[in-house]
């Protein structure tokens, strides 16, 4: 376990309630209460439409509440401008997506020092920051490349080294491995496994069960609201899912595909 | 955002559709193009038509009776439209006025051709003055004629025009508009071909001057005297000095409107037009700018039409870099960085067109005036200007797609496919 002091909370949620105008008043979130500590390891599951998205927006700065009170990093996030969510959002958040969200025309290197361009960081610093992040990812050899010249996989490597970048108090991923096959997405879970092992303190949205289980706990929204909290007792790490991804491809040859862990899971 | 990374970025942006890019550009250039091409060329055409006489002008009043509307316009010239009213007893009552030093007429004899050498050479018109118009221009060879002889001066255009060059002691035969024939004697040839007045124009032409006696016959009965007498159009007054030119001005202009002859004899609709060369030269020179502006003013509109080619692209470029511009946002750029961003895109296009515009505006103005022969006069300050106002017109277009831009929603910018 990291160790961090797990009392300090990194992101407060108290009451919030979200809601669009749809034509008619659509509650994505209903008075939803819920720390995140910090260094902590928190999965988010729920079927499409239980307001996992909306949580991670807010969290992420990118939208407010309607109602209720949202802090991120002790810092009130209802009460900023928008100017100060974004300077929030740049320097203390790191987002990982599902789809990777990269710039296409960009380098590997310029992709991962974008964040730190708009936090005035000087160019040299930059350089030198993004290639030890890519390295830290094993993709230093890779730092000259754009990403349609890159694996998925790879892709999404870059994304993580992006959204380390400023260092982030926080870092937010929305299905990082829905667009991976299952072998990849080990390799991508590996990585949220030594960056929390590290003492970052890392929200995955997910709906696959195997990926949850990799978090300390699970938060399961439904209907916008809170379900349950789920303590994880037996994690899933790099060593188990090797283990599970070993039988499964014993049990089953002929996949050769390797969605080994969620047949397992499955099975 | 440091300004060097949002050049560096917006520069990348750029490259990344070169062949769109460049189109757009390339409407930018040809607006540039165009508004230098001819504010170039009307700088030339000024240079050609007034050049020469731009700087130090004689202290000379011109004198004429032309009809209202067009006097003091710069219309049609000095002298246009100049009816025969001023009378040789005019002339002499204007020689006595005070601070002038001469008046001299200045008429033109109707002719068809010349002929030197056995080489005939048409001509519609020589030029009647008096030894004393001619006594202040330099003489390249001989001397001024005297009145009442058969003598000429020929400017060097005048003199070249034949097979044979024409040379002091040479017999130019004259064709008059009437048929019959002159002869005169070439007795002085004058250094420049230039205007030696502003009745002339103010081009450089051929030009025979002759002495009013004998060969300016327009006649009239002067209304004072009774007596059949030469009656002239032009007149040019040379005051004693620029400082006594106003007063001068003011006393032609009093005698002319008094009981001169003039007065009786012009006819109604016509005024007298008494203005000084600077007055002249001035009248040309607006006229000219009006026309350089009309001309300007139609290149202008091609630059407005590369400002909409920006704009269009901007707005292009900001829809289909939606989901980047969504990225860029998520990972902490602010709506200033955005807006930057796409204004400098915008603004490199506008400069580069523009520089690129006036290069290719002074070739144009270059062909265009060597084409036409004008002398080639650049209007530097305009360069200036068309390159401030491609950057400015790149800033403008740029301004609303960039607005556009720096408002996108950033997590619906990241949901555009």
């Amino acid at each position: 376990m990291p160790e961090t002091a797990a009392t300090e909370v990194a992101v407060a949620l108290d009451g919030v309630t979200k809601t669009y105008d749809m034509g008619g008043p659509v509650h994505a979130l209903k008075n939803l209460s819920l720390d995140v500590p910090r260094g902590s390891y928190t999965a988010v599951m729920g079927p499409s439409g239980s307001g996992k998205s909306t949580l991670l927006n807010l969290v992420g700065c990118l939208d407010t509440p309607t109602e209720g009170g949202l802090t991120v990093d002790g810092e009130d996030v209802v009460a900023m401008s928008d100017r100060e969510r974004t300077r929030l959002r740049g320097g203390e958040i790191g987002f990982v997506f599902q789809t990777f969200n990269l710039m296409p025309k960009l380098t590997a290197a310029e992709n991962v020092a974008l964040p730190m361009v708009f936090q005035n960081v000087s160019r040299s610093e930059r350089r030198e920051r993004a290639t030890d992040l890519l390295e830290q990812v094993g993709l230093g050899e890779r730092t000259g490349h754009r990403p349609n010249e890159l694996s998925g996989g790879q892709r999404q490597r870059v994304a993580i080294a992006r959204a380390l970048a400023n260092d982030p108090t926080l870092l937010l991923a929305d299905e990082p491995t829905g667009n991976l096959d299952s072998e990849t997405g080990r390799e991508i879970m590996a990585l949220f496994e030594r960056l929390y092992q590290r003492g970052n303190t890392i929200l995955v949205v997910t709906h696959e069960r195997p990926i949850a289980e990799h978090a300390e706990r699970v938060v399961h929204l439904l209907d916008g609201e809170l379900e349950r909290i789920e303590p994880i007792d037996e994690r899933r790490t790099p060593e188990t899912d090797a283990t599970l991804a070993a039988n499964a491809s014993g049990a089953e040859t002929a996949d050769s595909d390797g969605d080994g862990a969620a047949t397992a899971e499955e099975a | 955002m440091e300004a060097v990374q949002s050049l560096r970025m917006a520069w990348s942006a750029i490259r990344a559709h070169k062949l769109r890019s460049a189109l757009t550009t390339l409407g930018v250039v040809i607006g540039i193009a165009a508004v230098i091409t001819f504010v170039t060329l009307g700088a030339s055409l000024q240079a050609a038509v007034i050049g020469d006489v731009g700087g130090d002008q004689p202290p000379v009043v011109s004198v004429w009776a032309g009809p209202e509307g067009a006097v003091g316009s710069g219309q049609g010239g000095p002298g246009f439209g100049a009816q025969p009213v001023l009378t040789e007893y005019d002339i002499d009552q204007l020689r006595r006025l005070e601070g002038i030093e001469s008046v001299d007429p200045y008429g033109r004899v109707a002719t068809t051709a010349l002929e030197y050498g056995g080489d005939r050479v048409a001509s519609d018109g020589i030029v009647a003055v008096t030894p004393a118009y001619l006594a202040d221009e330099p003489l390249g060879d001989g001397r001024v004629f005297a009145d009442g002889t058969r003598e000429a001066v020929l400017n060097p255009l005048a003199a070249r025009q034949f097979e044979t060059n024409a040379t002091v002691g040479s017999d130019l035969t004259v064709t008059l508009a009437n048929g019959s024939t002159r002869t005169v004697t070439v007795v002085g040839i004058l250094n420049e071909s230039t205007s030696t007045g502003p009745f002339e124009g103010f081009s450089t032409a051929p030009r025979v001057y002759v002495p009013v006696d004998p060969f300016y016959t327009d006649t009239v009965t002067g209304p004072t005297t009774g007596e059949q007498g030469r009656v002239f159009r032009t007149v040019s007054v040379t005051a004693t000095g620029h400082g006594a030119l106003p007063d001068v001005q003011d006393r032609v202009r009093t005698y002319l409107e008094g009981d001169s002859d003039a007065a009786q004899l012009v006819p109604s609709g016509y005024v007298f037009a008494v203005q000084t060369n600077e007055e002249l030269v001035a009248q040309i020179q607006s006229l000219l700018d009006q026309l350089t502006g009309f001309v300007t003013g139609i290149a202008l509109l091609s630059l407005l039409v590369g400002s909409i080619g920006i704009a269009n692209i901007m707005l292009v470029s900001v829809t289909e870099r939606t989901r980047e511009i969504g990225i860029m946002k998520a990972v902490g750029a602010q709506r200033r960085d955005v807006l930057q961003l796409f204004l400098v895109e915008a603004s490199i296009i506008g400069a580069i067109g523009a520089i690129l515009g006036t290069l290719l505006g002074v070739a144009g103005g270059w062909a265009a005036t060597s084409l036409l022969d004008f002398p080639l006069e650049f209007p530097l300050e305009w360069f200036g200007i068309a390159v401030l106002v491609g950057m400015l017109v790149g800033v403008l277009a740029g301004l609303y797609p960039a607005w556009n831009a720096s408002r996108l929603d950033p997590i619906e910018s990241l949901r555009y496919e």
